[in-house]
């Protein structure tokens, strides 16, 4: 009677411990593939990466997504394979902050003017009319 | 009908001035194709002197980067007040930025020159990429910047 529970815990125990596990890299030393390798993959797909380090037998990077998140990954280093990953929205108190790069607003869009307030410096009366070709 | 009249003349009087004294101005700017991000650009007035006079336009909207405009930072464009409703996208390589707003009367054929700032994350910033002098005899020429304007000109 009591050793249903006792053997569905035990089944449980020994289903989860490959999940648990699963975050863990094991690749053997001798496959691993440069750093440089990855960071070229990594930055073809659209991050920036600020730093690769080794932990738990995977490759810890640091970066930032598409412009806009912060991310944490870690990936196999042998196959590159993407084993976990983290992403956070870039949180500023200031608009200008909302990504770090210069140029990554839509290009070649007029800017909308419609809430735009008129320029107080003086020389120029009222709102300029704005065209990127 | 006298009074009408009178009425008429002087609002004509009083209105004829204040249209006089601006002028439409279309500045054309034309980036090469540098191939870096987009291109953050100050366009500003400045006396004979190089005494700053006022924006015209800045093109990139993060002022955190608008210290590298360096020039137009130097003398004065920095403060908000200056570029407050002038602002707009950053340009980016091989294309053409047109701007038309109403400049004062006043600062055509006063020994004022316009000036172009530009910088590019990772690449050089230019100071006075353009430097050109408001004048008549000037409207629908085009000039080179030396950075990474491929053409500018203005039309009146």
């Amino acid at each position: 009677m009591k050793t249903r529970p006792f053997i569905l815990c035990l089944a449980l125990l020994f289903l989860s411990s490959p999940l648990l596990a699963d975050d863990d890299c094991d690749d053997p030393v001798a496959k691993w593939q440069p750093r440089e390798n990855l960071r070229q993959k990594l930055e073809a797909e659209g991050w920036t990466v600020y730093r690769i380090k080794v932990d738990d037998g995977c490759y810890d990077v640091k970066g930032r997504l598409s412009g806009q998140y912060r991310a944490k990954a870690s990936f196999a280093p042998a196959s590159l394979t993407l084993m976990k990953l983290k992403l956070e929205r870039e949180e500023t108190n200031d608009e200008n902050d909302a990504d770090n790069s210069y140029g990554s607003q839509t290009w070649g869009v007029t800017p909308d003017t419609s809430e735009s307030s008129a320029p107080r410096n003086g020389i120029v009366k009222g709102r300029p009319s704005v065209k990127v070709e | 009908m006298n009074k009408i009249l009178v009425a008429l003349g002087l609002a004509t009087t009083l209105a004829l001035p204040v249209f006089a004294q601006a002028r439409e101005v279309t500045f054309t700017t034309e980036l090469l194709n540098y191939g870096g991000d987009g291109a953050y650009l100050a366009l500003y007035l400045t006396d004979t002197a190089g005494k700053y006079q006022g924006t015209l336009w800045v093109a990139g909207e993060k002022s955190k980067y608008y210290k590298h405009l360096s020039g137009w930072a130097r003398i004065g464009g920095l403060n908000p007040a200056e570029y407050d409703g002038l602002t707009g996208a950053s340009i980016t390589s091989g294309r053409t930025l047109k701007i038309t707003l109403d400049l004062d009367d006043a600062l055509i054929d006063s020994g004022h020159e316009i000036r172009i700032d530009t910088a590019v994350e990772d690449m050089r910033d230019n100071r006075a990429d353009v430097a050109v002098p408001l004048t008549s005899e000037g409207s629908g020429k085009a000039v080179t910047g030396r950075g990474y304007v491929r053409s500018f000109r203005y039309d009146f």
